[in-house]
C-alpha cells in the first residue's frame, strides 16, 4: 500500500488495499459498492469482499476506523448518497413532507414534517418556500424514479446529530464544487496539527484565527456544493466578513490553491475588504 | 422546466443587505466589470468571450443569396441566439424561454437596427445577389449578463470577419476562394455596445455587470446601448419597479466609459490576432525566398 491507487467506475478494489483491521466491520464510504457477501464460513477474512468503484478517484483507507472510500474529485453534478450532509432549499410543503431542492433542476427531495429534533405535530418548524435547511440524506432509493429522502435528526437517538442540523437562518450561501465541499467536510471533521492541514486545506483554520477578534463565524458545508456562512456575531462587519469568507472559498476552489497561497489569499482578501484581523 | 431555480430567502436578503453597505459578492465596486477576455479562433469571425464565469462563442459566416425584393440594394444581416442545455441546466434544447426572446430582441436593436454593419456594402448585383452575414451566438456557460457578453462577441466577430472577394463580370457573379484573393473585411460604420445595469432597494442602488445571483435578486434592469462617440442607440427599461430618470442620465456617462474600455480590449485582441496572422498568412506563403540554407 505504498502508492495511491486510482480506480475507474467498475474496477474491483484489490484485496491487499483494504484495511486489515478485523475488530470492526468494514465501513464503506462514498463511491464504493459491495458486490457479493463474504463467505459465511468461519475462516472468512475481509479479503472475501468484492468491492467495486462507482466513481473515478483515488482510493482512501482508514485503518483505525476500518473504513474505505473513494476520494471524491470535483464534478459539477452532485449525486446524493445516504449519509451525506447537504444544504437544501425548501420549495413547497405538503401535508406530510417538505419538498426540498438539493440541486436545482433535479427532482425534489422529501423531508418529513416531523424529522426535526424534538418535533411534534404542534412544535414542528413552519418552513416556507425559499427557506434553507442543513439536512442529512437518509435514503436515495433504488432504481429510477425513486425519491431522495432527507432528515434533520438521527432516527436512532432523536437528536440533531451532528449538531446544527435543521433550519438555517441569516447568513449567505456560496456555491463551490462538490470536490471542494468534500474536502472542507474532511478538513473540519478531523482536527490535526499538520502544517498543511487536512486534505490540503488550511483556509478555515486561518480564517478562524483572523476573524476570532471580529466575533468568529458559523459554517455549514453541504456535499451538494453549497456552503452556508454566517457571521452575525461580528455586528457591523458581519456582511463584509461573510463576503470575505465566501470569496476565499470560491477562489481557492477555482484556482486549486496550495496551503501557502491559501494563507496569502486570506490575508489579501481580508485587507481588501478592510477587516481588521 | 425552462426556468432558473429561485433564489433562497437568505441569499436574496444578504445580497440586498450587502449592496446597501456597498459590498458585492465578488468584491467588485458597483461600476466595475468582471474580467473580460476576448480571443479568436483559427478562422475569421470565430470569437470566444469570457466575462467572469459567463462564456460564449460567436461565429460569423457569409453566404451569397438573393436580396429581399423590397430592398434590392441591401445585403442581409441576421443575429441568431439559442439558449441550449450546454449553457445552463435551467435551459432546455429547442424550447424558447423569455430570456432568449429578450436577449435576441436587445441584440437586434443594439447592433442591427443601429446599422453597425453597413448592409448596403454587402450588395453584389442589384436585386440579384448579395451577401448574407449571419452571427450565431452559442452560450457555453452562464453566470449573468448575457446581453453585454453577446454584444461584445458579435461586435468583435464582425470586426474580425473577412468575407471572400466577389466581382461581377458580364453580369455573372464570381466568388473567389479565401486562398485565391485576399478576403475583404466587413464595412463597420460604428461600434455600439450594450451596458446593463441592475437596480436594487427601490432604485437606490445601481450596479453594473451583475452576476446570475445578483440578477435574480434585482428589481429592474436598465440597458444602455451606445458607441465610442457617445451616441446612444438603445435605451430600455422593460419590466420591474420604476427607476428614477436621473439614473439614466448619470449611468449613460458610466456606460460611455465602459464602452470605451471594452472597445479598447477588443481592439487590442484584434491587433494581436492580426499580428499573429501576418506571420503565417498569404504574404508569407507567396514569398519568393525559401527556407533552404544557401551556402
Amino acid at each position: 500500500m505504498s502508492s495511491p491507487l486510482i480506480l475507474l467506475p467498475g474496477d474491483d478494489v484489490p484485496a491487499d488495499y483494504l484495511p486489515s483491521n478485523a475488530s470492526a466491520p468494514l465501513r464503506l464510504g462514498t463511491g464504493l459498492r459491495l458486490l457479493s457477501q463474504p463467505n459465511p464460513t468461519p475462516a472468512s477474512t475481509p479479503s472475501n469482499h468484492v468491492l467495486t468503484a462507482t466513481q473515478a478517484g483515488i482510493l482512501s483507507t482508514d485503518n483505525r476506523r476500518n473504513a474505505v472510500s473513494i476520494l471524491p474529485s470535483s464534478n459539477r453534478r452532485y449525486i446524493p448518497t445516504p449519509g451525506d450532509l447537504v444544504v437544501a432549499q425548501v420549495h413547497h410543503s405538503s401535508a406530510d413532507y417538505f419538498h426540498c431542492m438539493i440541486t436545482p433542476q433535479s427532482p425534489h427531495a422529501l423531508l418529513g414534517q416531523l424529522s426535526f429534533e424534538g418535533a411534534t405535530k404542534k412544535t414542528r418548524p413552519m418552513l416556507r418556500g425559499g427557506d434553507l435547511l442543513y439536512a442529512r440524506v437518509l435514503s436515495t432509493g433504488l432504481g429510477a424514479g425513486t425519491e431522495v429522502e432527507l432528515t434533520c435528526v438521527n432516527p436512532a437517538t432523536g437528536k440533531a446529530e451532528p449538531g446544527g442540523l435543521g433550519p438555517l437562518n441569516g447568513g449567505m450561501v456560496f456555491d463551490i464544487s462538490t470536490g471542494m465541499a468534500a474536502r472542507l467536510i474532511r478538513a473540519s471533521s478531523s482536527s490535526s496539527d499538520q502544517e498543511d492541514g487536512v486534505a490540503g486545506l488550511v483556509v478555515l483554520d486561518e480564517l478562524g484565527k483572523k476573524l476570532e477578534k471580529a466575533g468568529g463565524f458559523e459554517i455549514a458545508v453541504g456535499r451538494n456544493g453549497k456552503v452556508w456562512v454566517d457571521c452575525s456575531n461580528s455586528e457591523e462587519d458581519a456582511v463584509k466578513a461573510t463576503v470575505a469568507i465566501g470569496r476565499c472559498l470560491t477562489t481557492i476552489d477555482e484556482h486549486n490553491l496550495n496551503p501557502t497561497d491559501q494563507r496569502k489569499l486570506v490575508t489579501k482578501v481580508l485587507r481588501d475588504m478592510k477587516i481588521e484581523s | 422546466m425552462n426556468k432558473e431555480a429561485p433564489l433562497s430567502v437568505v441569499e436574496r436578503d444578504f445580497i440586498l443587505d450587502a449592496l446597501r453597505e456597498n459590498v458585492r459578492l465578488d468584491g467588485r465596486s458597483a461600476d466595475q466589470l468582471r474580467s473580460l477576455t476576448v480571443s479568436f479562433g483559427e478562422e475569421y469571425g470565430h470569437v470566444k468571450v469570457q466575462l467572469g464565469k459567463t462564456s460564449l462563442i460567436v461565429r460569423i459566416s457569409s453566404e451569397v443569396a438573393k436580396p429581399h425584393d423590397d430592398r434590392p440594394f441591401d445585403g442581409i444581416f441576421n443575429i441568431s441566439i439559442e439558449l441550449t442545455a450546454m449553457g445552463s441546466p435551467a435551459w432546455e434544447n429547442g424550447r424558447q424561454g423569455d430570456l432568449e426572446a429578450y436577449v435576441a430582441n436587445v441584440l437586434d436593436r443594439v447592433i442591427r437596427h443601429s446599422n453597425a454593419l453597413d448592409t448596403e456594402s454587402l450588395c453584389i448585383l442589384k436585386g440579384v445577389s448579395c451577401w448574407t452575414i449571419r452571427a450565431d451566438v452559442h452560450i457555453t456557460d452562464y453566470d449573468g449578463n448575457l446581453i453585454d457578453a453577446s454584444c461584445i462577441g458579435i461586435m468583435a466577430g464582425l470586426q474580425h470577419f473577412r468575407r471572400p472577394d466577389a466581382v461581377v463580370k458580364d453580369g455573372q457573379v464570381i466568388v473567389y476562394g479565401l486562398d485565391e484573393r485576399v478576403p475583404v473585411p466587413l464595412n463597420i460604420t460604428h461600434k455600439p455596445l450594450s451596458v446593463t445595469f441592475h437596480t436594487f432597494d427601490e432604485g437606490k442602488v445601481v450596479i453594473l455587470d451583475a452576476a446570475r445571483k445578483e440578477e435574480q435578486a434585482s428589481e429592474a434592469d436598465v440597458i444602455i446601448g451606445l458607441n465610442n462617440a457617445g451616441d446612444v442607440c438603445y435605451l430600455s427599461k422593460f419590466s420591474g419597479s420604476p427607476v428614477d430618470a436621473l439614473v439614466f442620465v448619470t449611468k449613460t456617462t458610466v456606460a460611455l466609459e465602459k464602452v470605451k474600455e471594452i472597445n479598447s480590449i477588443i481592439d487590442k485582441a484584434l491587433q494581436a490576432d492580426l499580428a499573429k496572422r501576418a506571420k503565417g498568412g498569404l504574404a508569407e506563403q507567396a514569398r519568393a525566398e525559401n527556407d533552404r540554407l544557401i551556402g
